[in-house]
């Protein structure tokens, strides 16, 4: 991944929010970093470390108070299709069935309907929900609407997946078998992702690489390169390897926790 | 003002018998069924008991007939009127002039509170006057509309557009503006144009809260043409009452005052059909 031009990139990146009378607050402080194409990392931190900030400066979402966030080398200075995001509550058009919510990309691309038909087929099918095409969303279970986002995106076929805490507000055992899933996804689409958790086991199962951010102002505390084995079954899950790697991250994010604990007392 | 009500209640809070799904699924249980049968038995004996109270004091001389009719010289009245044809003619005249001012309000007020909602500018025009029109019942539109318009139909239509049309405009803009933002980024970030957005987005999900908008208008519409029709109309159904009153004949205004609930009931319950058509997505909220 070094030796090709990144895919995404922040340089010398800082968000400010005003919180009114003057109060401003640094979300993001001169952050810089480079994510490969077709890699699969993960944003860990505690809760406002500005990676949710990060990531909507990414799809374009708003815009960085200094520094440049580029894809392929160009700055994102407007909502970027290319990027694509996974809401944490899904954010699914509650009056289109999954086939409409699915082909939903496609159409503003303008494709045909046959065409859009047989597309959305194929990813409904990827995810695992053929016959609940007709299905309105508030039909389905959490799990099944977060299926339909990731089927939705995957279909509008953007560069860039970007994911917000995707899978946060899933029961634990629905949340293993969507990692698993989104794990086969990645290997079959190569595409990049992006993604957020405040888990470490989330990010060891997941990425190939993973960020550890510093909590507020958000800086990248330290990149970990993950090798380990894949598939990232239990026997991986249990060996000396990933408990090293584990309490290595830990110990990055151990300090930062206890101040933002300290400081929200 | 129930049916708003209605609508934005939080999904959490549905009682288990209101939701489709888990009534579905629930056997139907002895408990059930003995309350589902309770319930419309109190209703019809309430009925009965004020109905048997109207006959007991119009006949037995407890009450006046130049205050209160008997319930038979309702009947009578209802059936004579429903035969030689005036009844039908009257609610027909009411319920043309009612939809053609309802519609025309909804024509200009729906996308006008659209607008309002996604353009400042617009609203900011809007405001003023929106606000100086709001307190006017539509009576007081009366002598304008009869200075510019006469006594014809155009004057009762102008009549319920006045009454109607900000009340459809006000709902509109609420609706239009809680559309969740974050679907409208949803669909920003999957390719939609300034055009797909509404289209897609913001429409369908304003559509709720503009039905529901609407189901309320249509009753104050009524109200407004009953008024009117009442001050200056050779018929409809408020200028049938005005002739009662004016002969004396009580027992025809009351006919007047039943069939106005009668018509605003079927007009409800057949919104309430279009509803279920137009927003088949909300049959099927879960809790």
């Amino acid at each position: 991944m070094a030796s090709t031009s990144p895919i995404l990139a922040a340089r010398s990146v800082t968000k400010t929010f005003t919180a009114g009378k003057g109060h401003d607050v640094v979300a993001v402080d001169n952050l810089s970093l480079e994510i490969g194409e077709g890699e699969f990392v993960c944003l860990l931190g505690a809760s406002g470390c500005g990676e949710s900030t990060m990531l909507n400066m990414f799809a374009g979402f708003i815009q960085p108070t200094s520094g440049q966030v580029l894809l392929r080398d160009k700055p994102i200075t407007a909502i970027e299709p290319r990027c694509g995001m996974i809401f944490q509550s899904y954010a699914l058009f509650p009056w289109k069935t999954v086939r409409g919510n699915v082909e939903f990309g496609l159409r503003m691309q303008g494709l045909p309907r046959a065409e859009r038909r047989d597309r959305a087929a194929a990813f409904i099918e990827m995810v695992s929900l053929r016959g609940f095409e007709d299905h309105y969303p508030a039909e389905l279970s959490g799990g099944m609407q977060q299926r339909v986002t990731i089927a939705r995106l995957l279909a509008a076929d953007p560069e860039v997946l970007l994911m917000d805490e995707p899978f946060a507000a899933l029961d634990a055992m629905t949340r293993q078998v969507m990692q698993e899933e989104l794990l086969r996804i990645h290997e079959q689409s190569r595409k990049t992702i992006v993604f957020i958790t405040h888990s470490i086991d989330e990010a060891l199962i997941l990425s190939s690489r993973l960020f550890v951010m510093s909590a507020r102002p958000g800086r990248i505390k330290a990149v970990v390169a993950n090798d380990l084995p894949t598939p990232r079954h239990m026997a991986v899950q249990v060996s000396p390897q990933y408990g090293e790697l584990k309490s290595t991250v830990w110990n990055l994010i151990e300090s930062e926790v206890r101040r933002h604990a300290v400081e929200a007392t | 003002m129930s049916d708003l009500a209605r609508h934005e209640r939080p999904a959490g809070v549905l009682s288990a018998e209101g939701t489709p799904a888990l009534r579905a699924v629930s056997p139907a249980g002895s408990r059930n069924n003995r309350k589902s049968l309770l319930l419309p038995t109190i209703s019809v004996l309430s009925v009965l008991s004020v109905l048997t109270l109207w006959y007991l004091s119009t006949e037995r001389g407890w009450v006046s007939p130049v205050f209160l009719p008997k319930p038979g010289r309702v009947l009578d009245e209802g059936i004579a009127n429903l035969a030689n044809g005036q009844l039908l003619t009257d609610i027909w005249m009411s319920t043309q002039r009612v939809l053609l001012g309802f519609l025309l309000a909804g024509a200009v007020a729906i996308p006008l509170g659209i607008v309002m909602a996604v353009w400042a500018p617009a609203k900011a025009a809007m405001d003023p006057f929106v606000s100086l029109l709001r307190p006017l019942p539509s009576i007081t539109w009366i002598p304008l509309t009869m200075l510019w318009l006469g006594i014809g139909e155009g004057q009762k239509v102008a009549i319920v557009f006045m009454g109607s049309w900000i009340y459809i405009l006000l709902y509109t803009i609420e609706s239009t503006k809680r559309v969740d933002p974050l679907l409208i980024r949803a669909a920003r970030n999957l390719g939609a144009s300034d055009l797909h957005v509404m289209l897609h987005v913001i429409l369908p999900g304003a559509l709720p809260g503009i039905i529901a908008g609407l189901k309320v208008t249509l009753a104050i519409s009524w109200s407004c043409v009953l008024s009117a029709e009442m001050i200056a109309a050779q018929n409809g159904l408020g200028a049938l009452i005005w002739q009662g009153k004016d002969w004396g004949n009580l027992a025809l205004v009351l006919v007047g005052m039943l069939c106005i609930s009668i018509v605003v009931l079927l007009a409800d319950k057949l919104a309430n059909m279009l509803e279920r058509l137009l927003l088949p997505w909300e049959r099927h909220q879960r809790t």
